[in-house]
């Protein structure tokens, strides 16, 4: 019997045991995670960490040190090159691996493999948009260049020689927590990265959308309502700024017949996130207090943790950069050096076009071209599934690119019919190579040398060097396109829809020191029409570049403070001309607080006023209320911008939907007016129920982990602005990182961004910029000259290196 | 005095099979002392669940200690747990019924000399 009970209890040990070895649903193993020796705990990195150190890489060619200052910025110094990037390598993926490892998953469509099958979809998504075939194309060309594919081996060497070091106990926290291990990295996983940009930037479907608003608007309302440029837009490029004459003759468009094919609405089945923005502007030294020109840059992206961007300065020979890095690839992306700076915004010119495949009836093989039948090129995709049999796929590519919507495509999206993708992303594009020699541009002529090798994503670079040049330049690989090519979705059977000839980028549009002492881009559209090549754009807005133009057109005597002012600017030029307007519409209607606080706002977004929250969200339902009844089924996110509405609204030109024929037209909009203002006070009653009303609060924008993990992630920060606003700190979208230079003989430079140098949640360097960031507070960024020794009294530890 | 110094060899013990070994190592630890103990279920029990939970608690408190509580809030956050404190209680709860357990069923496979 009591045996019999010793066996019974030790196969009941056994069962607990094996229950807390293996993940239980979507909780981790239990006894792994919580064993205080080697799981979860092993991360509680000690706030008084010593991270000085000694290393030994018998593959480096020489000594090398690293200095880690007080926020924890390491700053590499070696002598050979290859050694940087080593320990570039090295030391992101000492800080960041595991979102390294994620982000170049997410691009391959690998996800499923590491979290089941909830991301299947999301990865057949990937798979059919072509990012393997991308990845694959650019890795040719990053390695068939000498200059990169030594910049990346040594990189990639760097990441594995920590991967390899690593016992479970190391591990970065989420891989305890998900259950998997690192693999090691290679030069395609940095490829990935470069895609998983260019796919975030220039992602965009509008062509589906447009195609759609074509086939339901009048030709002279669709202009209208989405014009190609904007009234009185305030271009990148100034207007008036004088063109080349181009080098290629600009194509004629073919018939409409032949170009685009027609859908109905059942067609359709599309949605999209929300657009991402930037800012960027440069002073000449002409405007500046100091004399000298300074440059500012906000890249707005999706606000993560551990963030995309990661602060590193690298010193090598004929190199000392500093600025933000983005772990997973070599060098510097965002940031300046000792002779020059740069900073970027995504340009939005379509870079990436549909086709509507005409099959061939009973033959899966093929498909009709020029009145051919040719070959599909099939890929075939194996998806592995973490607990699951592997699911295979196969994308069958045309000549045009893969097609991305087809109807075995299970994860939706965009037309319900066979579209074909031609994607600039597909080419075999180098942008490493741009980010090398940017990294080393000691002038504007190596600075422009440097981004013709930028092809994809397209970006508006802004330049000011330490001699007072400034610039900014539409940056990106274009095609020589007819009027409106690409704008909707083509026929993909008629040779006359191809791409032709690429536009030579020195033929980009830049501007260069203009007379206005000024550049910015924040997303609007490139140039004014002057421009001789076609093209047409994937999500431009002015609202921003509007207020920018503004503020740096009065700007005299500018100083570095002004430019952090700038952008921290909550100022809404869009509630400053709506909402007298919409007061004004029914003003007699309407009463309460939030009317009183409104009256007496002086229209900025900050972080606790309730104004703010009642014209967001009075606008938001009204705006959505205009259009509603016209563009039904058209999702919110492709309503006519809000500046076109607002100077529609304003000029009196709006059209009116569904309108009662007794109804006046001044009657139609109060109602609307009245209509949208009682369901904003409904929404307004809810929120003082839940937190408050005050704007921060209303918006909540969240700086979230990878997994979403709200016990990871840092919400309702308290922060102004909106994406009206030069600060466009949206729910999950904002200013990504903040840098403002003076290009001075001593450089000056400041920068921040929501996140941490850290990228283990159990480090105090995890998120310790982001309340400093949402307050609007900057660092000033540490840049120590190119030499063996220092002695600054902010570095804090020090690594020394030797082969 | 006997069973401190048992509880003191599993939780030494523990820790090092946990440097060369995974997690559950500890349970095999306490079987293997129980089965060259000759003591009561009950007792064995507790030598199991205190070595340890012993082991468990002290290491989970340097670790915290160090770290002030970052981790262990975060991780109390994730479990739906009240704070910290909970979350170290849910990590030596573990590894102490782990413990007990296997010490339990080593007392009660132990061979009888006399019988």
């Amino acid at each position: 019997m009591r045996k019999f009970f010793g066996y019974l209890l030790l196969f009941l040990t056994t069962v607990l045991v094996y229950i807390l070895d293996h993940p239980l649903g979507a909780l981790p193993a239990i006894g792994r995670l919580v064993d205080p020796i080697n799981g979860c705990w092993a991360n509680a990195e000690p706030v008084k960490e010593n991270f000085s150190g000694d290393f030994k890489f018998p593959v480096l060619k020489g000594v090398a040190t690293v200095w880690f200052d007080n926020r924890l910025v390491p700053h590499i110094h070696a002598n050979d090159e290859q050694d940087l990037y080593f320990l570039e390598g090295y030391i992101h993926a000492k800080f960041r691996l595991w979102q390294m490892d994620m982000e170049t998953r997410a691009a391959a469509g690998r996800v499923s493999e590491v979290a089941g099958e909830k991301a299947l979809k999301f990865d057949i998504k990937q798979r059919y948009k072509g990012m393997g075939f991308a990845a694959e194309n650019s890795l040719k060309a990053m390695e068939s260049d000498p200059r990169t594919r030594r910049m990346m081996d040594a990189y990639t060497a760097g990441v594995n020689a920590y991967i390899s070091s690593l016992k479970y106990r190391d591990y970065p926290f989420e891989y305890k927590l998900m259950g998997f291990a690192p693999e090691p990295w290679t030069n395609m996983k940095i490829s990935l990265l470069l895609k998983y940009m260019a796919d975030d930037l220039t992602g965009s479907t509008n062509d589906i959308a447009y195609t759609y608003l074509r086939d339901i608007l009048p030709k002279s309302e669709l202009e209208l309502l989405y014009p190609d440029r904007i009234e009185g837009a305030t271009p990148v490029v100034p207007s008036g700024t004088a063109f080349d004459k181009p080098s290629l003759t600009v194509p004629v468009a073919p018939p409409d017949s032949v170009a685009f094919p027609h859908f109905i609405p059942a067609d359709f089945g599309e949605r999209r996130e929300d657009g991402k923005g930037s800012n960027n502007w440069v002073l000449s030294g002409a405007k500046t207090a100091s004399g000298a020109a300074i440059l500012c840059d906000d890249p707005h992206l999706g606000l993560n943790l551990p963030s995309l961007w990661y602060e590193v300065q690298l010193q090598g020979p004929g190199t000392n950069v500093y600025g933000a890095s983005l772990p997973g690839a070599p060098g510097i992306i965002i940031g300046f050096n000792d002779s020059v700076s740069w900073g970027v915004t995504n340009n939005y010119r379509d870079v990436k076009d549909f086709y509507l495949i005409k099959e061939v009836a009973d033959n899966k093989n093929k498909y009709w071209f020029a009145g051919k039948q040719l070959d599909y090129t099939k890929r075939v995709e194996v998806i592995r599934v973490k607990g699951k049999p592997d699911v295979t796929d196969t994308v069958n590519y045309t000549l045009h690119g893969p097609v991305t919507y087809a109807a075995q495509n299970s994860a939706g999206g965009g037309l319900r019919k066979p579209l074909a993708m031609c994607w600039m992303g597909h080419r075999a594009t180098n942008e490493m190579l741009a980010i090398y020699n940017l990294n080393k541009a000691r002038n504007y002529n190596e600075f422009v040398d440097a981004i013709l090798n930028f092809q994809c994503p397209a970006q508006n670079f802004a330049f000011a060097d330490r001699m007072g040049n400034i610039a900014i330049w539409g940056q990106g690989q274009f095609v020589n396109k007819w009027k409106d090519q690409g704008k909707y979705v083509m026929n993909g059977s008629d040779s006359a829809t191809l791409w032709g000839d690429l536009i030579p980028m020195r033929e980009n549009p830049h501007a260069v020191n203009p007379a206005q002492g000024y550049l910015c881009s924040a997303n609007q559209v490139t140039t004014d029409s002057t421009y001789p090549y076609n093209y047409n754009g994937a999500g431009w807005v002015n609202i921003r570049a509007w207020r920018i133009n503004q503020a740096l057109s009065g700007m005299q005597k500018a100083t570095v403070k002004d430019m952090m002012d700038l952008q921290q600017d909550t100022y809404s030029l869009l509630a400053s001309k709506v909402l007298p307007y919409m007061l004004e519409l029914d003003g007699a209607d309407l009463k309460g607080d939030y009317v009183a606080a409104m009256k007496k706002w002086d229209y900025r977004l900050t972080a606790d006023s309730k104004a703010a929250s009642a014209f967001q969200l009075w606008w938001t339902n009204f705006s959505s209320d205009i259009w509603k009844d016209k563009l039904k089924g058209v999702p919110n996110y492709f309503m006519p911008l809000q500046e076109q509405t607002m100077q529609l609204l304003l000029q009196d030109r709006l059209p009116m939907y569904g309108v009662d024929e007794t109804q006046s037209r001044h009657d139609y909009f109060a109602d609307k007016v009245d209509k949208s203002y009682t369901r904003a006070l409904d929404s307004l009653f809810v929120m003082e129920q839940k937190g408050g009303a005050d704007w921060f609060n209303v918006k909540n924008t969240t700086v979230a982990h990878l997994t979403k993990l709200p016990a990871l992630s840092y919400d309702h920060l308290k922060i102004g602005g909106w994406g009206n606003t030069v600060n466009a700190a949206k729910g999950e979208h904002g200013p990504s990182w903040r840098m403002v230079v003076q290009m001075g003989k001593e450089i000056e430079a400041y920068g921040v961004y929501p996140g941490g140098q850290s990228g283990n949640p159990g480090s105090p360097y995890y998120g310790s910029f982001v309340e400093d960031w949402a307050a609007g507070k900057y660092y000033r960024l540490l840049f120590l000259p190119n030499a063996n020794k220092q002695n600054d009294t902010a570095i804090k530890y020090t690594w020394r290196v030797q082969p | 005095m006997r069973f401190i110094l048992s509880v003191l060899a599993i939780a030494l013990l523990s820790a090092l099979a946990a440097l060369y070994l995974p997690w559950w190592s500890c349970a095999a630890v306490c079987f293997l002392v129980s089965l060259f103990l000759e003591q009561g279920g009950g007792r064995a029990f507790m030598m199991g669940f205190l070595g340890v939970g012993l082991l468990w608690l002290i290491a989970a408190m340097l670790h915290d200690t160090a770290n002030a509580h970052i981790l262990s809030t975060r991780m109390a956050a994730l479990f739906k747990l009240p704070g910290y404190k909970s979350f170290m209680a849910v990590t030596v709860l573990i590894g102490g019924l782990v413990g007990g357990l296997a010490s339990w069923s080593g007392a009660l496979l132990r061979p009888r000399l006399n019988s």
